[in-house]
């Protein structure tokens, strides 16, 4: 196992995944030594390759705040587009936390930064309104494997979830295989795959073979508890060998850097510091339905798979509650977006462009190409055909995946790693139909897209694909002009 | 042939949708705008596309019979997908304008052979109709560009290259024009078969550049052309520019065509593709996983199938229940005629309310057996029914129909 195994890229062939995975996970005696000396460094040493795993790690090596201070309205609608783009927000030590956002802070007093929402609701307010929440790809095994690393990571059950203490990613495999009651190869794989995309959303963080709890589980809100608690106790102890090569607490104490080093996701303990209400002062003047509705329509803008309608929500029907939840969504960056009667929310132009400059590319090469492909087999050839009467990015046409391996420049083996990553994130949506029919289509992230943005995406392919054609010649000109 | 005829024709092997003929429209004013040099009137050209498909297959079927040549009832055979006016209307033209001559100019000549100047010709106007004329325009460069660097050229063909293609431009810069200023539907559909690539636009450049260098006395017609270029690429970049304007979010997408298209997905490298999207910020995959979704999940978790025990079993041997029962319909009989003997003793008929006992249970199983007795003819018993009902509260059964079993 190589010492600098550092945090996993999101981008492993799950099929293949067995090898990486078991280097991933340790429990072998001989990875212990290195991983003494290793673990604490691979973090910060890997800036750049840390920064694009996505999910918590990822936001620690992009997205820092530094500045002590409060911050101006602009930075901290940036600092949402960041969370929302890249996931928690990296704090230097002792800086507040963006309005809006919770802190966690770590003994070392740095921190990461998550946002919450108004008055205390979570996403699953949307289920009360049955409006659909974007598609957890398979959200039974993954939310199982969630449980699973909850039981083994929440050893003090008095305290709050989040942080619990790590635990080796075997326990974890070991519990999840207790609850299903499965122990072949197949189940261990699809297991690594859903605790890697856990990782990459920051519900928990995947070490040098430790699984922690991530960010996210802070967000559970307090009396939920309970019923964690229950599920905790619910779920079945493993069965181990007594003796196993190495002890967990020896694997546990391996991972953990010999001195705390900043930002190392993997080290436990932290408290969790309550966000300053971001909306107080725009929600305090409406009375108790209204500030409901108000809300109710912020969570199903920012949440819904697709765009909500108009009709069903006062907050959206009303002019005046509309324009208090555009400035809601403004102070995070973001806008409202109509698509004749139904609306959603998409980033703010300026705000997009200043968090974008500032930040760092979350997708990687590949995985931009493959969209851009999708792009222009869905949608701008079917339109080029005039079968697309539509005038927006998302299509009924697939793109057969045959067309992405044999007709490009792109290697397979990236081409699968980056459809799976971009499915996961919904930008793109598979759709299946019979043994070879079916294909990708651009995900409901497109819906989320304002005006300009799309304006934009179709002049960038243009100028992509006729570099030489009057119409590059006037978009680049007006451009200029501009 | 009348118009209402051809509308009859086509009709009947597809419906004349608006659409359909509005490409017609656009393909005949194409051909009327090709050869109106050529018109001796304005009524001179096709009415109908179909009439030129004729054409096409009759030099393709030229083309196969070679030193055949092709008599008229093969030129009919070749084109029997076509009605018979139509072909004989296609046909006397063609010869009469030379197209299609016979073979050896004499009286009776009955095999036929086509003219190479003609097919050249409907080559040309296929091209002509896939792109309204970008390819020619290039062709042309290209050869004016090899004429002007031959060493025997003369300075007057020089200078009438130039003017031609000055005049060339100049006239396509004047549609792009009026194009622009005139309905975005039209613009959308004419312009990009007009406007002219940078290509062009360079090739065009390159030839005023030989022959501005090689005769510098013409000057003055390479100021024109020079003139006639810029035109042409500015009125380009205008349509351009309108289109960008008016389109929607997508709709521009339509004016690069589908080939163009498909040649970037297959040979634009992953950098390129990934250009696209620099600047963009989307959504990290953040699924909201609630406390109470988590619980249902683990709840319809696949549970582990537990291993079902056998129940115990005793130490004795156990034979099973199957000796028990004698399956035979000789044991049946004997038990059943047992039964009715034993009920009817010495007697040769017995009424039942007498020998039913008092619960119902046991009532019920005699009646049954009796009533198997009944129903099984080799049996010497039988049961008679009368009217009578006698109904007793107290006593079970309370509803009692009268009937005895008698010995035959």
């Amino acid at each position: 196992m190589a010492p600098a195994n550092g945090p996993h890229r999101s981008s492993h062939p799950e099929p293949t995944a067995t090898g990486a995975a078991t280097s991933a996970a340790g429990g072998t005696s001989t990875a212990v030594g290195d991983a003494n000396t290793s673990a604490g460094g691979a973090v910060t040493a890997e800036g750049r390759a840390t920064a694009t795993a996505g999910g918590a790690i990822a936001a620690a090596g992009g997205a820092i705040i530094g500045a002590r201070g409060p911050l101006a309205a602009a930075e901290v609608a940036v600092a949402h587009v960041w969370a929302r783009a890249a996931g928690p927000v990296r704090l230097g030590a002792g800086v507040a936390a963006p309005g809006g956002m919770v802190r966690l802070t770590r003994p070392d007093s740095t921190g990461e930064a998550l946002p919450v929402w108004p008055d205390g609701v979570t996403p699953s307010l949307l289920e009360e309104h049955q409006v659909a929440p974007v598609t957890v790809e398979r959200s039974g095994e993954t939310r199982r494997v969630l449980a699973a690393a909850l039981k083994c990571c929440w050893s003090d059950q008095q305290a709050d979830p989040w942080p619990g203490d790590p635990a080796p990613v075997e326990l974890v495999l070991d519990t999840y295989r207790a609850l299903i009651g499965r122990t072949d190869d197949l189940m261990r794989n699809w297991a690594i795959g859903a605790l890697r995309r856990l990782h990459d959303s920051a519900w928990v963080v995947l070490g040098d073979g430790v699984v922690s709890l991530g960010p996210r589980c802070a967000l559970w809100p307090e009396e939920s508890h309970a019923q964690l608690r229950e599920l905790v106790r619910r779920l079945p102890e493993p069965q181990r060998p007594e003796l196993t090569v190495v002890r967990d607490a020896d694997i546990v104490a391996a991972a953990r850097p010999a001195e705390p080093a900043p930002g190392a996701g993997a080290d436990g303990g932290g408290r969790v510091e309550a966000a300053a209400g971001e909306f107080d002062d725009l929600l305090a003047g409406h009375d108790e339905r209204r500030r409901a509705e108000l809300v109710a329509a912020f969570m199903v803008v920012e949440h819904a798979a697709e765009p909500v309608q108009e009709v069903r929500f006062a907050a959206l029907r009303d002019p005046a509650l509309r324009r208090t939840l555009a400035e809601m969504l403004s102070r995070r960056g973001r806008t409202l977006i109509q698509h004749r009667d139904r609306w959603t929310s998409g980033y703010d132009d300026d705000v997009a462009r200043a968090a974008y400059a500032s930040g760092e590319e979350r997708l990687s090469v590949s995985e931009r190409a493959v969209l851009a492909l999708v792009l222009v087999h869905s949608v701008a050839i079917p339109r080029a055909e005039g079968l697309l009467p539509e005038d927006s990015w998302l299509s009924p046409h697939p793109t057969p995946v045959e067309e992405l391996r044999r007709h490009t420049q792109l290697p397979i083996g990236e081409l699968e790693a980056a459809l799976r990553t971009l499915r996961h994130a919904g930008l793109l949506g598979q759709v299946k139909a019979g043994e070879e029919a079916g294909g990708y289509v651009p995900g409901p992230q497109f819906h989320r897209l304002t005006p300009a943005a799309r304006r934009r995406l179709q002049e960038e392919l243009i100028l992509a694909a006729g570099p030489n054609t009057p119409l590059a010649a006037a978009v680049l000109a007006r451009r200029s002009a501009r | 042939m009348s118009v209402g005829s051809l509308n009859l024709e086509r009709v009947s092997d597809q419906p004349l949708t608006l659409d359909a003929a509005l490409t017609d429209e656009a393909v005949l004013s194409t051909y009327r705008r090709m050869f109106a040099a050529l018109a001796r009137d304005s009524g001179a050209v096709v009415d109908d596309p179909a009439l030129v498909d004729i054409a096409e297959t009759l030099f393709a079927a030229f083309a196969e019979a070679g030193e055949e040549w092709l008599t008229h009832e093969q030129m009919r055979f070749a084109c029997r997908t076509y009605p018979a006016d139509q072909f004989d209307n296609r046909l006397r033209v063609l010869k009469g304008l030379g197209a299609i001559r016979e073979v050896f100019p004499k009286p009776n000549q009955l095999r036929y052979r086509a003219s190479f100047t003609s097919v050249v010709g409907l080559m040309f106007i296929r091209r002509m109709m896939d792109d309204g004329g970008q390819s020619e325009m290039h062709r042309l460069l290209a050869l004016e560009d090899l004429n002007v660097a031959d060493p025997r050229t003369t300075m007057e063909e020089a200078r009438q290259s130039a003017a031609n293609m000055a005049r060339a431009f100049r006239l396509w810069a004047l549609e792009l024009v009026t194009l622009t200023t005139g309905t975005i539907e039209e613009l959308r559909e004419q312009a990009p078969k007009l406007w002219g690539t940078e290509e062009i636009a360079r090739r065009a450049q390159g030839l005023h550049a030989t022959i501005l260098t090689r005769w510098p006395e013409l000057d003055r017609v390479c100021t024109d052309l020079r003139a006639a270029i810029y035109a042409y690429s500015d009125a380009s970049r205008r349509a351009a520019g309108r289109l960008a304007d008016s389109a929607g979010t997508t709709r521009n997408l339509t004016l690069l065509p589908t080939e163009t298209w498909r040649t970037f997905t297959q040979t634009a490298s992953p950098e390129r593709l990934a250009a696209v999207l620099d600047g963009f910020v989307f959504d990290a995959p953040a699924p909201w996983h609630d406390p109470a979704a988590i619980a249902r999940a683990v709840d319809e978790a696949p549970r582990p199938v537990p291993a079902q025990p056998t129940p115990p079993r005793s130490a004795l041997p156990d034979p099973g229940p199957g000796s028990s029962l004698d399956g035979s319909a000789d044991a049946a009989l004997e038990r059943l005629t047992a039964v009715a003997e034993s009920l009817l003793g010495e007697a040769s008929r017995v009424a039942l309310a007498d020998v039913l006992g008092r619960d119902w249970p046991s009532a019920r199983r005699m009646l049954a057996d009796l009533t198997t007795v009944d129903l099984r003819p080799e049996l010497p018993y039988r049961l008679a029914w009368s009217d009578e009902l006698s109904i007793d509260p107290d006593r079970e059964p309370a509803w009692l129909s009268h009937g005895y079993l008698e010995r035959t």
